[in-house]
This record gives structure tokens, C-alpha cells and sequence, in this order.
């Protein structure tokens, strides 16, 4: 894969999971006791043998910045290539701020004219799977395509939750697995192949259409410019299906579902037990289970102390369960604080929340969010 | 090369024979400690928390995993283009070459490494001990008072005494007498194996000790009775913290089970003082629908479905449905099968416990090994003190046929 390289886009889509990514980009969002969104997609790069890969950034993109640091967890410290972090800036021609991703590649296109990979693979931030792209890579070369796509049949019962539809897109495939058409936000679509925002073309390639799609005012990389190409039958589009696990996480109950699918074993072995996720390493003590600590099926990070209950819920790092609190059906993020007696079901709560008393309940498909640093 | 005010050199060649199966193929100070730590985690944070960033480790014996585990020193903030951690195995020079014959002889062979730096002290440590000391603060003590030697004791009690380095002060703390290993101890203050040197001084005692053929090339044995016959200004630095040697199979077994104490005997949650540790990069630890957990430290990749109590889980450690795990360690990637029963053990690494085998016993019998990758046919039995590795396990197997 030395002749591949990677781009992942985080801009966007930032609006919907309110008090979530009120502070962070999606690809920041902590997720599954110790993790960011973000790592999903490096790691699967990393763990195909990508060696340059560039993150675009562009709101919110302190706590993204901090995370991924020099790259060091993914290997990505490297002298030649490496991680590049692209956030934007303003030049005579450039007004500073991304209309979408096709304005924030044409923004970068000098760092993708230096790349001296012939392929790229590029990538949105709030998909999640765990693969490497071998099979991709090797069905694109053999087919001869312009662009591959990835997609996934598994989508399509939590579309119905997400209030992102009107981004979905949707491929109808011919028998050779060539793209004859593409569907933008249908409320009922008429394929089942989901697109996963994974595309695969020449590097060359990409530079041309983006600095053509700009010159014709296009946006968006799936509503405008591969709709336009696959109408027009200018390019040849291939898809290629992924089937195992893989999810969106565009809406608090994506966000909720997917974090409560890692209690399931098979789930995930699916997404941890076939490659490695690196993220950034907090030097965490072991999580403690002092006397009297109850939990069951749960996934609990380093650096909790769980004195009371917790049931199907999931700990991040450094999250205090005391004496007699309860907490079940819940995403409780890193620091936070779940003081005696407390108990609380079907709640996430962002970092550092602290509940000195009382009772919290929210529901399954609409569970309670607490902001960053609220004490109640 | 910079200078540097004061480096520190760790000895980490030792065998750890006392610990048995478990340092058959590893270097005593790379074994896991703690549910996600190895023993020389303890001393490099202490360096690295002490603003102390030039490390040398020594090491000899079985050094693979050791070096491996070291690496670039990133995980401790040790990366550093100006210092940081290097590993020092015995080299060949010129027509000559041979292994470290003892500590002090380990520090003379590196003596062109520290000379690199030009340091005005040196700090000498060893691999084998948990504890979290601001060497910084010691240092300083050495600086105040002007000493050539500081070295770090701690009290111990009475009956233990004879089995460390004893240090006999006067009022100032000035070292009068030094005991090694005394049958009558004249004082509880033991050597805690952490030495301050001023190096000029240490220099000129290691050239001499090289050239005294009857020498054992040893600090404790050779330099500091002799800087001590010189009347050399030694003092001692004491130290009230938690500190525990855990060269013993008991000791390792008891200073983990120190961290699950309640409150703990020994914090490691200080925000201000960090153990830091390679990472193992997996998931969080799952604990089953049935688990029971209590008491007990469980890292990261750890599987619980059965029940652990008073135990300490190390990286992707699984107890599987039905097990019981009491009062005992479970190195990383170790599995215990459906109804095994473990109780005062220590579990190596890699290993597979056989569905109802029983290990170890309760009450206040020894604590029981398995060495490090030991696979164990179903319904074996190890009894408490017990240390069984892989050809135990053949052996009765083929008895059994």
C-alpha cells in the first residue's frame, strides 16, 4: 500500500448530535470508553499499510488536533509522509471556510499535488468499521474503474433514526458491480447499496475533478460531482461491497446504538478483534472494583473506581461509580462523577459530568444527553 | 553532547532467580506488575516525573523483551534528541570484553556512555523495586549537604533486617557503618538500592575497583565500604513512602495485592506523579451479563465472565463462565477455562487454564505458579507453593495414559 494514500474529511455534519459536537468535530467525538470517532478510519488505513494521510479539518478542530498529536500512536510519525492536519486558511482565492468537501480538497490540492502516491483513498469521519483496504485496492486496479466506492447492504434499519437521510447516498448496480445510478437522501430508497463515504481513485484523478467540480460550482463529492459523472457515464464507477459491520454515527441514537452493539460479543469482535484501533494513550491505572461493585455487561475503560452497580452501559476513562449509584443502559464519558445514591438509565453523559443526587431515566430511542462539565 | 547535571543509570541485568518459572526467559525488571505495568516501569517514571531524562539501563540477562518493551522510551516521554533512555548490554572493546561481573563493574564498563554527558552526579538504581520517589528531592539533599554518597533507606521491620543492606547513622544522618545482609542488625535502615554519586568521586573508586583483582566489582560488597574506610562523606536519605522489593514469588504476589487494598496501600492515581507503561492498544474490558467483580484492578482487553475477587486482571486476561479467580494475579492473554478455580496464585503469561483445574488453595497456604505459557489440560491440580510449567503438565498428561 506504499503506493496509496489516504484523506479523511471532518468537516460537516457537526450540527446534529447537539451537546455532543457543541465543542469537537464528529471525528472527535469520544466513543467506546476510549476512543475518538477518527480512529476508526486511521486505523484502518494504518492497518493497510497506508503511510501518508491527510485530515482535513475545519470547525471545532482543537480537541482533533490534540488527539491525534504527532500521529505517534498510529505510526504516523514518520520522516517521509506521515500525518498531515489540514485545517483551513485564507489566501486571495480562498475565503477561509469550506463550502463542502469539495472546496476543502481544492483548498489542499498543493498537499495532494505533493503526494507521491498514485492512488488516494478518501474518506469521511463518522463511519465506522474496522477493515483493511487490500480487496479494495486490488478489485480497483483489476477492474480498471475511475473511481471505486465502498458500500454496505447492513445500513439500513437505522436509517430510520437518523435525521442525516437527506446525505445518505445510494447506488444502483449493474451485474458487473458498475454504478448506473446514484440516489442523495431518498426518505425510501429504491437500492440497497449504502454508500460508506470510502472512494478510490488515481491521486491525478482526483486533483482534475476537484479543480473542475469548483470551476462548476459543485460542493459536495456525492451529490455533485459523482452524481454528474455516473449521469453522464463520463467515468467508471465501481462499487464493492463490505459486508461486514459498519454503522454511521450522525445522530444522538446512532451515537447511542452504536456504543451499546460493543456489548455484543460477536459486534464486537467484529470491529476490535480482527485489527488493532490505536488511539491516544492516557497512562490510565487498571480499573478498580473495590467491595460491593456490581457490573455486568459493560464495557468499562482504565481508570474507573466502581463502587455501585453499572449495567449495559459503557465507562470511559476515569469515571467514578460510588457507593449505592446505579447506572444502567448509559454512555458515561471520561471524568465523569456518579456520586452515592445517584441512579441513572438510558442517559450519555459528555466528559466531567457530575450528579451529586437523585434519579435520571431517559428512553432507549431518545436517551438523555448531558453537556461537557455540567454538575447537577 | 550537552551536560547534563545528573543522569541515571538503572541496573536491570539481574536474573530475579527467586522469582523461578516467571524469569526463566524474562529479565526480572520486565515482569508485569500491577494489571498493566512491568517492574522497571516504576523507576523510569520516577526519572521521568523527576525531571531526570537521560537513562541508561544496563542490561544481561534474557534482555529481548526487556529492550523490546523499552524501545525509543516514548511511553515514559524518554524520546528525547538531547538524553533520554538507552540500553546498555555488556560490549566487546578492543581484544577484551565481558559480561557485567557486578554493579559497580556494570557502571566502570559505561563509564565512556556517562562521560558522554559529563555529568556532576550520577544516580544509580535498580530494576526490582515498586515504589514513586522524587529522586529530584534527593538529589538536592546531596547538593545541600555536599556529600560524595547519599544513599536512599527506608525502615524495615526488625525480622527483615537481616536479609537487606543495613545503613547505621549517626544523628545527622551521616553513614558510620554499612552491613550487608547482618545476622545481628544494629539498625532497621535499609539500603533501598537508589544511589546518589558524586561522579568524580565514583569515577575514581570504579578505576580502583577494576584494577583490585580480588574485588566483586559490587557497590554494597566493594565501593561503599571502601569510600566509608576513606572517610568519605556518606549520607543517608530517608525514605518513609511505600517501597516494596518484590524479588519473590510471595512478595511480587503481596506488593499487587497492595494496589487492591481499600484504600489502596499504595496509590498509583496521583495526577501529579504518573506510572507510565507501554500501552497493549486493546478495547475496554468486558465484564459478562453474569460476571462478578469485586475487589479487584481489571485492564484494558480483559474478558469476565466468570467471577474475580480480590485479583488483579492484566491485558486481555479472560475468565471464562464459572471460573473463580480469589486473591491472585493473572498475567496478560491468560485464559481460565469454564470451572477452574484459582486461589492464592500467580498466573504467567499466555497461559491457558484447563476447564476445572484447581490452582492454588485458600486460607493462608503459599502462593502457587504457572509459569509463563503453560497450557493445562483439563481437571489439573496445583497446590498451594506449587510451581508448574509446561513439562508438570506433559508429564501427567502421559502418566494419565
Amino acid at each position: 500500500m506504499k503506493n496509496v494514500m489516504g484523506l479523511i474529511y471532518t468537516t460537516k455534519n457537526d450540527i446534529t448530535m447537539r451537546e455532543l459536537t457543541s465543542t469537537r468535530a464528529v471525528a472527535a467525538l469520544p466513543v467506546v470508553g476510549r476512543y475518538r470517532m477518527i480512529d476508526f478510519m486511521l486505523s484502518n488505513m494504518v492497518n493497510s499499510g497506508i503511510r501518508n494521510v491527510g485530515v482535513i479539518v475545519q470547525k471545532n478542530y482543537h480537541s482533533l488536533m490534540d488527539h491525534l498529536g504527532s500521529g505517534q500512536e498510529w505510526d504516523l510519525h514518520t520522516k517521509t509522509d506521515g500525518l498531515s492536519i489540514l485545517p483551513p486558511f485564507q489566501t486571495r482565492e480562498d475565503v477561509g471556510n469550506y463550502e463542502g468537501t469539495l472546496d476543502a480538497l481544492r483548498s489542499n490540492i498543493g498537499y495532494l499535488r505533493r503526494a507521491k502516491q498514485e492512488y488516494v483513498i478518501l474518506t469521511g469521519s463518522y463511519g465506522v468499521f474496522s477493515a483493511t483496504y487490500d480487496d479494495f485496492v486490488t478489485q480497483h486496479i483489476e477492474s480498471s474503474a475511475d473511481i471505486s466506492v465502498m458500500y454496505s447492504k447492513s445500513y439500513s434499519e437505522s436509517r430510520i433514526f437518523s435525521s442525516m437521510a437527506g446525505n445518505h447516498a445510494y447506488f444502483k448496480l449493474d451485474d458487473d458491480g458498475s454504478v448506473m445510478d446514484i440516489e442523495i437522501g431518498p426518505n425510501v430508497p429504491t437500492y440497497p447499496n449504502f454508500s460508506m463515504t470510502v472512494l478510490l481513485m488515481k491521486r491525478t484523478l482526483l486533483m482534475h475533478l476537484v479543480d473542475q467540480a469548483v470551476a462548476h460550482g459543485m460542493h459536495d463529492i456525492h451529490k455533485d460531482l459523482l452524481s454528474y459523472y455516473v449521469k453522464n457515464k463520463l467515468l467508471k464507477v465501481k462499487g464493492f461491497e463490505y459486508e461486514g459491520y459498519h454503522r454511521c454515527i450522525e445522530s444522538i441514537s446512532s451515537y447511542y446504538r452504536f456504543n451499546m452493539d460493543m456489548l455484543d460479543y460477536n459486534t464486537r469482535q467484529e470491529v476490535f478483534g480482527l485489527h488493532p484501533i490505536y488511539t491516544k494513550v492516557r497512562d490510565e491505572v487498571p480499573a478498580n472494583y473495590l467491595r460491593g461493585a456490581v457490573a455486568n455487561n459493560s464495557l468499562v475503560a482504565d481508570g474507573c473506581i466502581i463502587e455501585g452497580t453499572v449495567i449495559n452501559s459503557v465507562l470511559f476513562r476515569g469515571v467514578r461509580v460510588r457507593r449505592g449509584a446505579v447506572v444502567k443502559n448509559s454512555v458515561i464519558m471520561q471524568e465523569c462523577d456518579i456520586q452515592d445514591g445517584v441512579e441513572v438509565d438510558n442517559v450519555i453523559f459528555d466528559k466531567a459530568v457530575t450528579i451529586r443526587s437523585g434519579k435520571l431515566v431517559g428512553q432507549a430511542a431518545y436517551p438523555i444527553v448531558i453537556g461537557k462539565g455540567i454538575t447537577l | 553532547m550537552r551536560h547534563k547535571q545528573c543522569i541515571a543509570m538503572l541496573l536491570a541485568g539481574g536474573q530475579g532467580s527467586r522469582l523461578g518459572l516467571l524469569t526463566q526467559t524474562l529479565a526480572k525488571p520486565a515482569v508485569p506488575f500491577g494489571g498493566k505495568y512491568r517492574i522497571i516501569d516504576f523507576p523510569l517514571s520516577n526519572c521521568s516525573n523527576s525531571g531526570i531524562d537521560t537513562v541508561g539501563v544496563l542490561t544481561q540477562y534474557q534482555p529481548l523483551e526487556l529492550n523490546h518493551y523499552i524501545g525509543s522510551g516514548q511511553p515514559w516521554g524518554l524520546d528525547l534528541n538531547n538524553g533520554g533512555v538507552f540500553v546498555l548490554p555488556p560490549y566487546v572493546k578492543g581484544k577484551s570484553g565481558e559480561w557485567y561481573k557486578g554493579t559497580a563493574n556494570a557502571i566502570y564498563q559505561n563509564m565512556t556512555f556517562i562521560e558522554q554527558y559529563d555529568p556532576d552526579y550520577v544516580l544509580v538504581l535498580s530494576g526490582d523495586h515498586i515504589y514513586k520517589m522524587d529522586y529530584n528531592r534527593m538529589l538536592s539533599s546531596h547538593m545541600k549537604n555536599g556529600a560524595d554518597v547519599t544513599i536512599a533507606v527506608r525502615p524495615v521491620p526488625w525480622e527483615e533486617a537481616p536479609s537487606f543492606g543495613i545503613m547505621n547513622t549517626d544523628d545527622e544522618n551521616n553513614v558510620i557503618e554499612f552491613e550487608e545482609k547482618p545476622k545481628n542488625p544494629k539498625s532497621n535502615n535499609a539500603s533501598m538500592g537508589v544511589y546518589v554519586f558524586t561522579w568524580s568521586v565514583l569515577k575514581q573508586y570504579l578505576i580502583e575497583d577494576e584494577a583490585d583483582k580480588k574485588s566483586k566489582n559490587d557497590f554494597g560488597h566493594s565501593i561503599i565500604p571502601k569510600m566509608l574506610n576513606n572517610k568519605l562523606k556518606l549520607m543517608a536519605y530517608s525514605f518513609e513512602d511505600y517501597w516494596k522489593d518484590v524479588g519473590t514469588i510471595h512478595s511480587l504476589w503481596e506488593a499487587n495485592m497492595d494496589l487492591i487494598e481499600d484504600p489502596p496501600k499504595f496509590n498509583l492515581y496521583d495526577k501529579n506523579w504518573r506510572i507510565y507503561a507501554r500501552n497493549p492498544i486493546q478495547p475496554p474490558h468486558y465484564v459478562g451479563a453474569r460476571a462478578v467483580t469485586t475487589g479487584s484492578l481489571i485492564t484494558e482487553g480483559c474478558e469476565v465472565f466468570g467471577t474475580v475477587h480480590h485479583s488483579v486482571l492484566f491485558a486481555d486476561a479472560k475468565v471464562h463462565e464459572g471460573a473463580i479467580v480469589e486473591d491472585s494475579i493473572i498475567m496478560p492473554g491468560s485464559v481460565i477455562m469454564p470451572g477452574a478455580i484459582i486461589r492464592r496464585a500467580v498466573i504467567g503469561e499466555g497461559c491457558v487454564i484447563g476447564e476445572n483445574c484447581i490452582v492454588g488453595a485458600e486460607g493462608d497456604s503459599d502462593i502457587a505458579l504457572v509459569g509463563s505459557g503453560t497450557v493445562m489440560p483439563k481437571d489439573f491440580r496445583v497446590l498451594p507453593g506449587e510451581q508448574v510449567s509446561q513439562a508438570e503438565c506433559d508429564q501427567k498428561e502421559g502418566t494419565d495414559k
